[in-house]
């Protein structure tokens, strides 16, 4: 058979620098038909899998061709080949370890060779745990979440999900809002990249949700390096990415549509999606419905923590030539979510009344869906327009446009008829502009540069009667940046820098009488630099070393605050003499694999933060009407955060899987010699999987037993919260799972506990852990199709 | 080709057109129609004579300059009605808030907790429910003696708990909308 394989070709369209590329271009395929005599059924079908990243092939993936229920395997040059194939169409699944499966539609009339660029997560960043066969529990454990975690816990929001990862934590409010926490850093520290754009909402509050429905997403991924030089955003280092896949080239209508029921807050989540590779253009459409009701902790509801959540997405993409391909994206995020009513506090004297209570105040011995204020609703869209030109095999160039509104309205108790006026009332749009230059060199090297140029606009709507806690701005931010590598033998390079220049309008009203404007203008020159090395010591040892310098300049709520915070009833205000934060961090990550029954992987980091920017309580009070409140100031001081995530799984027999991560981290003012506050807890997690053989009609059944152990936060001084630090805690957790194989489509069944032996307990990175106990006993049960 | 070409060019432009853009316009001053910035506690004695004005004035809310207290004097052994106003000052006319506390009386409530004074107070006045609000009070004085007094305005507090009728705050929950304390001295 004549190869007639042009190996240039493949990079050329493939290489995309995941995942540090924007999550469009997860795979490409192209397909190029042989001319030849095909009789029936000898047909052939070949090619070779490569990695998207680096253009390097795969060795020892499958190809599974689901119209015969069978496959192949790759060899050690990642070239496979099916034969004697009829004329016909076929879908072919395409698996490597540590990738996401890949699926092809084939409409098979003469000979093929097809090149296919997988997606995979090593890429100088941390690692994925790989075991010989693929199943979601390992997913799970690694730094990605795939597609069908995704889906079977879909009533979790996003911040839940990633909280299984090690490393990665959850700040909370309550039941209904939390946001990552990566390697003991949040909010604007850490960037949230929807679809390859840098999530531009009111991230700086603690009680704000990143306004993203997972379900969009095949994977979602966090980088927990140094080197994320790549992404706009403003954050020192780590990235969490949400990236929906590519529509897969298949000429037939394909969906999926998935019901979640939880017990706790008798909660339904809904979701659809549809797609198909048509002819004037592949598209993708989904929608998320969810509606909670009241959460219960062990003892009570947890009245007024009740959730609505109403999403819908669309994706175009259109390959106008060879050449040349156009993309879009919508996206609407909409939620309203109810805050505990025995958490709103007035003043200092309430907090005291109410903090440690045994059943919060205003607590209700009925459930119910309805959500009255204290509560927040929030919409979000995202309109992104790519257009990827691909000059010829080495280069390639991608230009995006972004826009966003976020609208954020936040309800508190009030007098006379003003629940229903919002206390808080921001109306946020953000426009980005990037064009990214690839371009591969020989011997395995590529060098990606980029410019990007960014608006934010951030507007108090009047309509509160409230002085703003954060005042109107507008940010212009232009960024430019550079990364290199290399591929020598074993060992890959990379390089990177980046420049922004960041200039801030902002005007704000006096608090003194007569209201006056002042404005104020701030310019930031930051500079990153990265490196990175990944070394495939021995076939079954790797290390990767990721060093990197970032700078964050200050947020507008650390310069510029003036207010009440309700939820923490203090007084926070800002200073504007703020310089930006100087970080550095190193990351040193071994894998080791033992004959593929033992996968352990060791991630070691420390990193340095100079003149890090945090809130320090005075120690003066601030007299108002409503009585002394204490008042908080942000200070800059130089910080030290120093951890290690270990992730061991073992696996006896094919059947077992035993799996333990653990997570340790320790933060600390080294200027004030103190710990820092708000670090997550150490923790424990253990797990024991059984999967069943695979039946003629129910294939990946398994069913697992899980235990997370969360540490006291032992690393605090006394005096540093207002009431003393919970203990640590066990849950238990188990999950049950099935597929059953129908004719044209997959059913999935999946039973999850959580919190089984309904533990009474208060989490350290729970806000209102002031108020009341965490949530309860809850078993969600799943069922959802795949056509 | 072409056309991208021209796009490159055009990037630069863009982002000179950004970065010399308008400025970002004033913001409208919202109008703080639920803020109290007042609280007058007038105390008349009821044999007759001059009333006393516990005052605590902070006319540009919280924040900017401090608050301004006024602290009175009493007599001792002398019965005084009381008389709470709440006003807004940041609105022009004035607005009177204690108008609103009496229209949702059964969602407020006073509290008179003295420190150190010889005095106790009652309620004179009830909301639909029969509990009362404190918008008009008694305050009886005993021998001399000096200390403070703390007014507390709470909003949806349970005005069914125990004690909360007799004036007793512990029970009731709700949240603070107003606490100020004054320096009293009886004579």
């Amino acid at each position: 058979m004549i190869q007639r394989w042009i190996s240039g070709m493949l990079p050329s369209f493939t290489k995309e620098g995941c995942p540090k590329g924007t999550g469009w271009f997860l795979f490409s395929v192209f397909l190029f038909p042989f001319s030849g005599f095909g009789q029936n059924c000898s047909l052939s079908i070949s090619g070779s899998l490569a990695d998207e990243g680096t253009g390097i092939p795969m060795a020892y993936g499958t190809v599974y061709v689901e119209e015969l229920q069978s496959g192949v395997a790759a060899d050690s040059s990642g070239n496979f080949r099916l034969t004697n194939l009829c004329k016909g169409s076929y879908h072919l699944r395409f698996n490597h370890i540590g990738c996401e499966t890949h699926t092809v539609f084939i409409d098979l009339k003469k000979d093929t060779t097809i090149a296919i660029s997988m997606h995979h997560h090593n890429e100088l960043v941390d690692e994925v745990v790989v075991h010989d066969h693929h199943s979601q529990q390992e997913t799970a454990a690694s730094t990605t979440i795939n597609q069908e975690t995704i889906t079977e816990e879909a009533n979790k929001d996003l911040s839940e999900m990633l909280q299984q990862m090690t490393g990665v934590s959850s700040l909370r409010t309550g039941a209904g809002v939390s946001k990552p926490v990566v390697h003991g850093l949040t909010g604007n520290r850490v960037a949230v990249l929807n679809n390859g754009v840098a999530q531009s909402g009111q991230q700086w509050g603690n009680d704000h949700a990143p306004e993203i429905d997972p379900y969009v997403a095949e994977h979602i991924s966090v980088v927990k390096g140094a080197s994320a030089l790549a992404y706009p955003g403003n954050s020192l280092g780590s990235v969490v990415l949400i990236e929906p896949s590519e529509i897969a080239n298949d000429p037939h209508l394909h969906g999926n549509v998935n019901y979640v029921f939880q017990t706790n807050g008798l909660g339904h989540t809904l979701n659809a999606r549809l797609e198909k590779y048509a002819k004037w253009a592949a598209w993708r459409v989904s929608a998320t419905a969810k509606v909670f009701g009241d959460r219960s902790a062990p003892d009570y509801y947890l009245t007024n923590t009740g959730k609505r959540e109403y999403d819908v997405a669309a994706q175009l993409e259109k390959h106008i030539s060879s050449k040349w391909e156009m993309k879009f994206y919508y996206s609407l995020f909409n939620t309203e979510i109810g805050i505990l009513r025995g958490s709103h506090i007035g003043n200092l004297t309430d907090l005291q009344e109410a903090i440690g209570r045994d059943v919060p105040f205003f607590t209700k011995d009925t459930f119910s869906y309805k959500i009255n204020a204290p509560h927040q609703t929030v919409q979000h869209h995202l309109a992104k327009l790519q257009s990827r030109h691909i000059f010829n095999e080495h280069q390639t160039l991608r230009l995006t446009y972004a826009a966003q509104v976020n609208n954020r309205k936040e309800f508190d108790i009030r007098r006379g008829d003003r629940s229903n006026t919002p206390a808080l009332s921001l109306l946020l749009w953000d426009q980005f502009l990037e064009s990214v230059y690839d371009h591969f060199f020989e011997h395995d090297r590529k060098l990606k540069t980029g410019i990007q140029l960014r608006i934010t606009d951030n507007t108090n709507n009047p309509e509160t009667g409230i002085l703003p806690l954060i005042p109107d701005y507008r940010a212009y931010r232009a960024g430019a940046f550079a990364i290199f590598q290399e591929q020598k033998g074993h060992v890959l390079y990379e390089l990177g820098a980046r420049y922004d220049l960041t200039d801030l309008q902002v005007v704000a009203i006096s608090s003194s009488l007569p209201r006056e404007i002042e404005r104020h203008y701030h310019v930031f020159n930051n500079y990153s630099l990265s490196a990175g090395m990944r070394w495939q010591v021995l076939p079954q040892l790797k290390l990767n070393l990721d060093m990197g310098h970032v700078l964050r300049s200050p947020q507008v709520n650390e310069l510029y605050s003036n207010g009440l915070h309700q939820g923490v009833s203090g007084i926070e205000l800002g200073n504007p003499n703020l310089k930006s934060e100087r970080s550095s961090k190193v990351v040193l990550t071994a894998d080791w694999n033992v004959r593929k029954k033992l996968f352990v992987q060791v991630l070691g980091y420390y990193q340095y933060v100079q003149d890090f920017i945090y809130l320090q309580p005075e120690s003066e009070f601030r007299l108002t009407i409503r009585g002394a409140f204490p008042l908080y100031s942000y200070h800059q001081t130089d910080a030290t955060l120093i951890g290690t995530d270990v992730l061991a799984s073992y696996e006896p027999i094919e059947s077992i899987r035993l799996m333990v991560k653990y997570s340790f981290l320790q933060g600390d003012d080294v200027r004030n010699h103190k710990p820092l506050v708000y670090m997550p807890s150490n923790n424990l997690f253990g797990s024991f999987a059984y999967t069943f053989k695979d039946g003629k009609k129910m294939k990946n059944s398994s069913v697992s037993i899980n235990g997370r152990y969360v540490f006291k936060q032992n690393h605090l001084n006394a005096d540093q919260d207002i009431m003393p630090v919970p203990n640590g805690y066990f849950l238990l957790g188990a999950n049950l799972g099935t597929s059953f194989k129908l004719k044209k489509a997959t059913l999935r069944c999946s039973l999850r506990g959580e919190n089984l032996l309904n533990t009474r307990y208060r989490d350290y990175l729970n806000r209102q852990r002031y108020f009341s106990d965490d949530l309860g006993w809850n078993v969600s049960a799943q069922i959802g199709v795949t056509f | 080709m072409k056309n991208t070409k021209k796009l490159l060019w055009a990037l630069p432009l863009f982002a000179i057109a950004l970065l010399t853009s308008c400025e970002k316009n004033d913001p409208v001053i919202p109008n703080q129609e639920e803020i109290i910035t007042t609280l007058r506690y007038t105390l008349t004695p009821d044999g007759g004579g001059s009333a006393v004005i516990f005052q605590f004035q902070d006319v540009d809310g919280d924040g900017g300059n401090a608050p301004v207290i006024t602290n009175g004097n009493l007599a001792s052994n002398t019965t005084y009605s009381g008389s709470l106003l709440l006003l807004n000052e940041t609105t022009n006319p004035v607005d009177t808030t204690s108008n609103e506390v009496a229209n949702e009386a059964v969602d407020h409530q006073f509290f008179f907790q003295p420190s150190g004074i010889n005095a106790t107070f009652a309620y004179d006045d009830a909301d639909a429910n029969g509990n009362p609000i404190g918008l008009a009070s008694t305050m009886a004085t005993g021998a001399a003696s000096s200390g403070t007094l703390t007014i507390t305005l709470r909003h949806q507090p349970d005005k069914f708990a125990t004690g909360a009728s007799s004036g007793d705050i512990t029970n009731v929950g709700g949240e603070t909308d107003i606490e100020v304390t004054f320096d009293v001295t009886i004579q």
